[in-house]
């Protein structure tokens, strides 16, 4: 069944983006693991508007939406890590703690 | 015959067009203005807004439910009382931050008010939508303007930083929901809420079970960090610490309220034949309990050894969150009143404390909780004010917070779920501990300078509001109870649409 | 491998060739037989360059020089390190393009199926897009406002 690979090759890439995610220390990585986990979901989301149990256009058109949520998402994630790092100087994750308690 | 977009009346959108219009309007006029204008009339013009789309909200209540375009959006009981929650809270956050809200501080003043219309927005659609594209468009909408917001402050690195952990964390679960969402288009061909319901249950039963449990379970580690519920609570002290209190208050209040009526349209709608079943009772409901009871414990015990205002009521919103789990996962009688009615509660409780939140820190220029010093000395009204908060956020009889708890509890017990009754008592008793401290720090510690606190005409305003609300809530609960008993909950689990479901 | 209609469009032939290949019922091995084509263009695609580059270095004649083996730089001297850092003001017209860029997938599937919703609807499907283009456009002014658009 062909939307086994699909599926597969989408939780392959959702793992990475959230692996990327939880370990990169560069916050550009980071940026760049969250649109693999998002891409992730649109893969499956296309792969099951042909190869679902009821295939429809209705997933490309759901794809459609979440790439310009994620376009808008990556778009406020790096002008926040610009004004980060006009204040700090640094993109490194793990130097970003300030607040704590 | 297919409806087409004209054959709808439009009217029935009026809240959120006013929204939409008050901030495409607030955009422009702040780009034409001259630079040194002040802004705050911004504040005032959207609270007007605001208002005008109360008016027509609840103008709708008591007439038949609608739908626009599939279930794309629609208009019922469920629909109406979180519009209404939502968009009082988002009022009480424009009155707090057309005082709050300096353009000395903040350069880009007028950008912080049509953003706050733009994620009042969001949570609007998110309350009122049956559709999985709609909502995530809407609380991605939510979303992304409090990313912006928590960094509004942005020459201030703490809000810098708040702003960079809430769009990793925020974009993190937010993946996590569409993932899940995949998986529910994949087993049922549509994003329409009430053909999922169908086609769910047939997925079901020819062997996609794992699949089905699949996607639930994905779609709730997202909305775990949306209503900030343990373990998913990293983001939550870090944000409300950094962000600027008015803003803070908006995600305490207004993101909670929207992301729990998102959690309810979609795993009731969606995923209730689980329920009959038997298989939320074996599956769901543990996991659902535990999130709650893991909540409680974390955000009471770490809120005990804060020091700073915001953060110690971040853990405590970490710890209302678990409370307001419990309904949730064991699916008593009085689910949508108990889960409403703790909101409510929760806003107003809470309002009030952002406020003499935000008071003691500009007063202070500090959010350290020795700014509470001796304020029963320095003004006895907002140490008043203060006290009722707080001992109704502790559920401390006659105040909206104790009958809150208590309609969850009640609804614990019926359901026969004794121990994590017993979880929420006992950590109940262990936020006493923290709640009288603030008490304590007002009312036997000495105050830092003799002068008295001069207490703002607007934020008094918000101080009265809160404490008649927290007060009305808790000594006469009867009135908001039978005005929420008589509300038509179930019409939100049934499509409107007759005929066959579309694709 | 069953092709159920191989077709090349009249209308296509002057522009390039547009081949449509549809698949139905593939199960098993002719699912992963449909991947050899991608294997053989894989393959000639690797082997193009190898072949132009050896071809290339037997025919030419070698006898550099200190002013030939320098970095061809559209024939200007090469000047600074090649690990360039560039101005952040780039990153603001990415993201412009980004922004607008992604809004037009919307504009697509709307002028595709203009025609149809047009007799479904009326004239109010293009009042509709333009009720999206405008929200659009206040983004524009909102990047002119802010002097996005001017290179100082």
């Amino acid at each position: 069944m062909p939307v086994t690979s699909y599926l597969a090759l989408g939780a392959i890439l959702f793992s990475i983006g959230l692996y990327g995610v939880l370990t990169k220390r560069n916050a550009v990585i980071v940026l760049f693991s969250i649109e693999l986990m998002l891409n992730a979901a649109n893969l499956n989301l296309v792969a099951f508007s042909k190869f679902g149990l009821h295939p429809s256009q209705v997933g490309q058109v759901f794809s459609l939406f979440s790439i310009t949520v994620a376009a808008a998402e990556a778009a406020i994630g790096i002008a926040i890590l610009f004004a980060l790092y006009r204040n700090r100087g640094t993109v490194e994750a793990d130097r970003m703690n300030s607040l704590k308690g | 015959m297919e409806k087409v977009l004209l054959d709808y009346d439009w009217t029935v959108m009026a809240p959120e067009i006013i929204i939409a219009a008050a901030a495409a309007l607030l955009s422009l006029a702040d780009l034409f203005l001259r630079e040194n204008t002040d802004r705050r009339f911004f504040s005032w013009f959207s609270l007007a807004a605001v208002i005008a789309a109360i008016f027509f909200t609840v103008s709708r209540f008591g007439q038949q439910p609608y739908e626009i375009l599939g279930d794309t959006y629609r208009v019922d009981d469920f629909a109406l009382a979180f519009k209404t929650a939502v968009l009082s809270g988002v009022g009480l956050v424009f009155l707090l931050s057309a005082w709050g809200v300096r353009q000395e501080e903040i350069r880009f003043r007028g950008e912080y008010d049509y953003l706050l219309l733009a994620a009042a927005l969001g949570a609007m659609i998110m309350t009122s939508s049956a559709d999985l594209i709609t909502l995530f468009v809407g609380l991605e909408l939510l979303s992304i303007s409090s990313y912006i917001l928590a960094g509004i402050h942005r020459e201030r690195y703490a809000s810098n930083e708040a702003a960079w952990k809430y769009v990793v964390q925020g974009g993190v679960a937010s993946a996590f929901i569409l993932y899940g969402m995949s998986f529910v288009y994949g087993l049922t061909g549509s994003t329409n809420l009430y053909t999922i319901q169908q086609r769910l249950v047939e997925a079901y039963q020819t062997g996609y079970d794992a699949f089905v449990l699949l996607s639930l379970f994905l779609m709730l580690l997202g909305f775990g960090f949306k209503i900030a519920s343990a373990p998913f609570h990293m983001w939550v002290p870090d944000v409300y610490q950094g962000a600027p209190t008015p803003v803070t208050s908006f995600l305490a209040v207004v993101s909670k309220t929207a992301a729990f009526a998102l959690v309810l349209r979609i795993v009731l709608v969606g995923y209730i034949f689980l329920y009959q079943m038997q298989i939320w009772q074996q599956v769901v409901e543990p996991v659902l309990l535990v999130l709650a009871g893991l909540s409680m414990v974390i955000g009471n015990t770490a809120a005990l050894h804060q020091t700073d205002t915001k953060r110690l009521l971040a853990y405590s919103s970490v710890a209302h969150a678990g409370y307001l789990l419990v309904p949730l996962s064991t699916l008593g009688a009085v689910l949508f009143e108990s889960t409403f009615y703790y909101l409510i509660a929760y806003l107003v409780m809470t309002m009030g404390a952002f406020t003499v939140a935000a008071l003691l820190e500009r007063e202070a220029g500090h959010g350290n909780i020795s700014g509470f010093a001796g304020l029963s000395r320095r003004s006895p009204g907002t140490a008043a004010a203060m006290t009722v908060f707080l001992l109704s956020l502790a559920g401390i009889p006659v105040t909206a917070g104790f009958f809150g708890k208590f309609y969850i509890l009640m609804n614990a017990l019926s359901t026969q779920h004794f121990w994590i009754a017993g979880i929420m008592v006992g950590t109940t008793v262990i936020s006493y501990y923290y709640y009288f401290g603030i008490i304590r720090q007002m009312y036997f510690r000495p105050p830092a300078s003799k002068d008295r606190m001069r207490v703002p005409m607007v934020p008094a305003l918000l101080l009265v509001i809160g404490i008649l609300g927290t007060v009305g809530l808790g000594v006469v609960p009867e009135w908001a109870v039978h005005w929420i008993g008589d509300l038509q909950w179930m019409s939100a689990l049934t499509p409107l649409n007759a005929g066959p479901p579309g694709p | 491998m069953r092709c159920t209609d191989i077709y090349i469009h009249p209308s296509l032939l002057g522009q390039g060739l547009m081949v449509r290949i549809s698949f139905d019922g593939v199960t098993g091995m002719e699912y992963w037989a449909n991947y050899s084509m991608t294997a053989i263009f894989f393959l000639l695609g690797l082997a193009l360059p190898a072949a132009a580059f050896t071809v290339g270095r037997w025919l030419r004649p070698h006898h550099p020089s200190a002013a030939k083996i320098i970095t061809y730089e559209s024939g200007v001297d090469p000047f600074g390190d090649s690990r360039v850092q560039f101005h952040v003001r780039y990153y603001l017209f990415a993201l412009l393009f980004v922004i607008f860029d992604v809004e037009t997938v919307f504009l697509y599937p709307w002028a595709v199926a203009y025609d149809t919703l047009r007799q479904d609807v009326g004239l109010f499907v293009l009042v509709e897009m333009l009720i999206f283009v405008l929200f659009l456009f206040i983004g524009l002014i909102y990047a002119w406002k802010k002097k996005v658009l001017e290179w100082k």
